[in-house]
C-alpha cells in the first residue's frame, strides 16, 4: 500500500514536471505569436513619437487616442455600429425561419435551398461582388448605406442560417411533436415550442452576425467607396496612408467587442455552434 | 410509425425562406454566374477566349504564387493545430487555450495591420531583436512584405477556428482508449500520432477544405501585407483589373481561376471523402 502510493505520486510528480515545462513552452508561444502583433497595435496607437532604432516610442501619450475619438472617425464608428444592428435584425428575422424548416427537412427542394446558401461560402466573394457592384450600379446603391447593408446581408444571412441550423438540429424535436399532438398548429408550435427553446442559440447567431457586419471589409469597401466609410475601411486608408497610430487605435476599438464575446463565449456559449458551422 | 409531420404547406414554406433566399440569389448567384459570362466577353461586347488567354500571360504566376501561399499556410496551420490541439487535450491548459481562440474574433483588416507593425523593417519584431543584439540593423529582414509575412497573417488569422475544429474532435476521442493505451506504455506522443490524428483524420479534410478556400480568396490581409513587389494573391489582382483597369473581362476570367481553384479543393475533398468510406466498408 506504502509503495504503491509512493510509486503514484512518482509518477504524478513526473508528469507534472513534463506538464511544467510544456505550459511554459505553450504560453511563451503563445505570447510571441498571438499577443506579439496584438501588443504591437498599443504600443503604436500611443506612440506620440518613435524614431528608428528606437526599440520603444520616444515620446508616449494619448494624443492619437484622442484624436481618434473626437475626429471623423467616431462618424465611421457611429455609422458601422448602426449597420451592424440593422444587419443583425433583419438578418435574424429573415433567417430564423429558413434555418428552422432545413434543420427539420420540412423545405420542398431541400437540396436546391441548401446549394444557394452554401456556394456564397464555397466560392472567393471579391470577383462575385465586383459583378454585383456592376448590377448595384444601375439600381443606384453604389455609394448609398442601402447598399452596404444588402451587401452586408448577404454575408450575414450564410453564417446566420448555418448557425441558427445547427442550433435547431441540437434541440430535439419531441416537444414540438408533443405540442403538435396535443393540437397547437404549426405557428402556434414554432412560436410557443420552437423559439424559446432555441432563444440561446439565437442570441449567440445574433452576436455572431453583429461582429460580422461590424468587421465586414470587402464589400462595403467596393460598394460603399467612396461616401460610405465603415471603421475597418477608415482603418483601411488610415493604414494605406502610413498613419500608423490612427489605424492602431481604430484596429484595437475594432477588436474590443470580439475579445467581449469570446469571453461570452467562454463562459455561456456551446462552441458547437461555431463547429458546426464549419462542418456544414 | 409514421414520423408525425407538423403540418406547413409546401407554399407556406417556401414563402418563409424566400425573402433571404432571394437575396442571396440576386445579390450572389446571379452576379457569380455573371462572372462566367463576362469573363468571355470583350470591350466590344463580342465572346473570345481572349481575356483567359491575356490573364494566363499576365498572371500565371500570381496563381502559382497564391496557390503555393495558400498550401503552405494551410500545412503550417494544420501543423500547429495538431500539435497544440494534443497537448490541449493530453493537459487542459484553459489561458493557453484561451490565448490562441483569441484570432477568431480579430477582424480581418486588423490582423493585417497587426501583423505588418509587427513584422515590418521597423516594426516592433525587429525593434526588440534589434535591441537584444540579433538583428543587424543595417540589414534587416524584410519579413512584413514578404511571402513569409502573408504565411505569419494567414496562418494567424485561421489558427483559432481550426484550433477550435481539431481540438473539438480531439476531445470527442475516447478517454478509457487512451488511459488503457497509456497504461500499456504508450507516451503522449504516440497517443497523438497513432491515436488522436488517425481517429480525427475526417474532420481535417472539412478544415483543409474551407481554409484553402478562405485564404485563396483572401482579399483584405494581402491588400494591408502586399507582396513585396513580386507575385501577388489572386485577388489583389482582381481588384485591380476591376477598379483600376476597368477591366471587367479579365477581372473576371481571374475570378473565374480562382473559382476554379476553390471548386478542386471541393471535389478533392468529396472524392476523399467517397474512397474512404469505400475502404471502411471493403475491408
Amino acid at each position: 500500500m506504502e509503495v504503491e502510493s509512493t510509486m503514484r505520486s512518482f509518477v504524478y510528480k513526473k508528469l507534472d514536471w513534463q506538464a511544467f515545462l510544456l505550459k511554459i513552452l505553450l504560453l511563451s508561444f503563445a505570447f510571441i505569436f498571438i499577443i506579439g502583433p496584438l501588443s504591437s497595435l498599443m504600443i503604436w496607437s500611443l506612440a506620440r513619437e518613435w524614431f528608428w532604432p528606437n526599440s520603444l516610442p520616444t515620446v508616449w501619450g494619448l494624443y492619437y487616442w484622442e484624436r481618434a475619438l473626437t475626429g471623423d472617425i467616431i462618424q465611421s464608428f457611429i455609422l458601422s455600429f448602426w449597420l451592424a444592428i440593422a444587419v443583425t435584425v433583419i438578418c435574424l428575422v429573415i433567417t430564423v425561419p429558413v434555418a428552422y424548416l432545413i434543420a427539420r427537412r420540412k423545405l420542398p427542394m431541400q437540396a436546391v435551398f441548401m446549394a444557394i446558401f452554401l456556394i456564397p461560402q464555397a466560392f472567393p466573394q471579391l470577383p462575385v461582388y465586383t459583378n454585383t457592384m456592376t448590377l448595384m450600379y444601375k439600381w443606384n446603391l453604389v455609394g448609398t448605406v442601402s447598399g452596404v447593408l444588402l451587401i452586408q446581408l448577404v454575408g450575414a444571412i450564410v453564417y446566420s442560417v448555418w448557425t441558427l441550423v445547427s442550433v435547431f438540429r441540437n434541440i430535439q424535436p419531441y416537444m414540438e411533436e408533443a405540442s403538435f399532438i396535443l393540437g397547437a398548429g404549426a405557428l402556434k408550435t414554432f412560436f410557443k415550442i420552437s423559439l424559446p427553446m432555441a432563444l440561446p442559440g439565437i442570441i449567440s447567431a445574433g452576436l455572431l452576425v453583429f461582429l460580422f457586419a461590424l468587421d465586414e471589409f470587402t464589400g462595403s469597401l467596393l460598394i460603399g467607396a467612396p461616401f460610405i466609410v465603415t471603421a475597418p475601411i477608415y482603418m483601411y486608408n488610415a493604414a494605406n496612408g502610413y498613419e500608423m497610430q490612427i489605424a492602431s487605435v481604430i484596429a484595437i476599438i475594432l477588436m474590443l467587442p470580439g475579445m467581449l464575446f469570446l469571453g461570452l463565449l467562454q463562459r455561456y456559449m456551446k462552441s458547437e455552434y461555431l463547429a458546426a458551422f464549419g462542418r456544414l | 410509425m409514421k414520423k408525425i409531420n407538423i403540418m406547413l404547406s409546401k407554399w407556406k414554406g417556401i414563402a418563409f425562406a424566400l425573402p433571404s433566399t432571394l437575396l442571396i440569389i440576386v445579390l450572389f448567384i446571379y452576379p457569380f454566374l455573371l462572372s462566367f459570362q463576362r469573363s468571355f466577353q470583350l470591350a466590344d461586347d463580342s465572346y473570345s477566349l481572349l481575356n483567359y488567354v491575356q490573364s494566363w500571360e499576365r498572371y500565371s504566376s500570381d496563381i502559382f504564387f497564391t496557390v503555393f501561399i495558400s498550401l503552405v499556410s494551410l500545412f503550417i496551420l494544420l501543423l500547429l493545430s495538431i500539435i497544440l490541439s494534443g497537448v490541449l487535450r493530453l493537459y487542459s491548459f484553459a489561458v493557453v487555450e484561451f490565448i490562441f481562440k483569441i484570432p477568431l474574433f480579430v477582424p480581418y483588416v486588423v490582423v493585417g495591420h497587426a501583423v505588418r507593425v509587427f513584422l515590418a523593417p521597423h516594426g516592433t519584431l525587429t525593434s526588440l531583436l534589434n535591441a537584444l543584439n540579433i538583428v543587424n540593423p543595417d540589414n534587416l529582414p524584410q519579413i512584413a512584405f514578404s511571402s513569409a509575412g502573408l504565411i505569419f497573417a494567414l496562418v494567424w488569422k485561421n489558427l483559432g477556428i481550426s484550433l477550435l475544429l481539431v481540438l473539438g474532435s480531439f476531445r470527442g476521442v475516447n478517454q478509457n482508449m487512451l488511459e488503457a493505451a497509456e497504461s500499456m506504455g504508450a507516451s503522449k506522443y504516440q497517443l497523438v500520432k497513432d491515436f488522436l490524428v488517425p481517429i480525427c483524420k475526417s474532420s481535417f479534410g472539412v478544415i483543409a477544405v474551407l481554409t484553402f478556400t478562405s485564404m485563396m480568396g483572401s482579399f483584405s490581409i494581402p491588400a494591408m501585407i502586399g507582396g513585396g513587389g513580386g507575385s501577388q494573391m489572386l485577388m489583389i489582382d482582381v481588384h485591380q483589373q476591376m477598379i483600376e483597369q476597368q477591366n471587367l473581362g479579365m477581372a473576371n476570367a481571374i475570378g473565374v481561376f480562382g473559382y476554379l481553384f476553390s471548386m478542386g479543393a471541393t471535389i478533392y475533398y468529396l472524392n476523399g471523402m467517397g474512397k474512404g468510406a469505400e475502404t471502411k466498408y471493403g475491408s
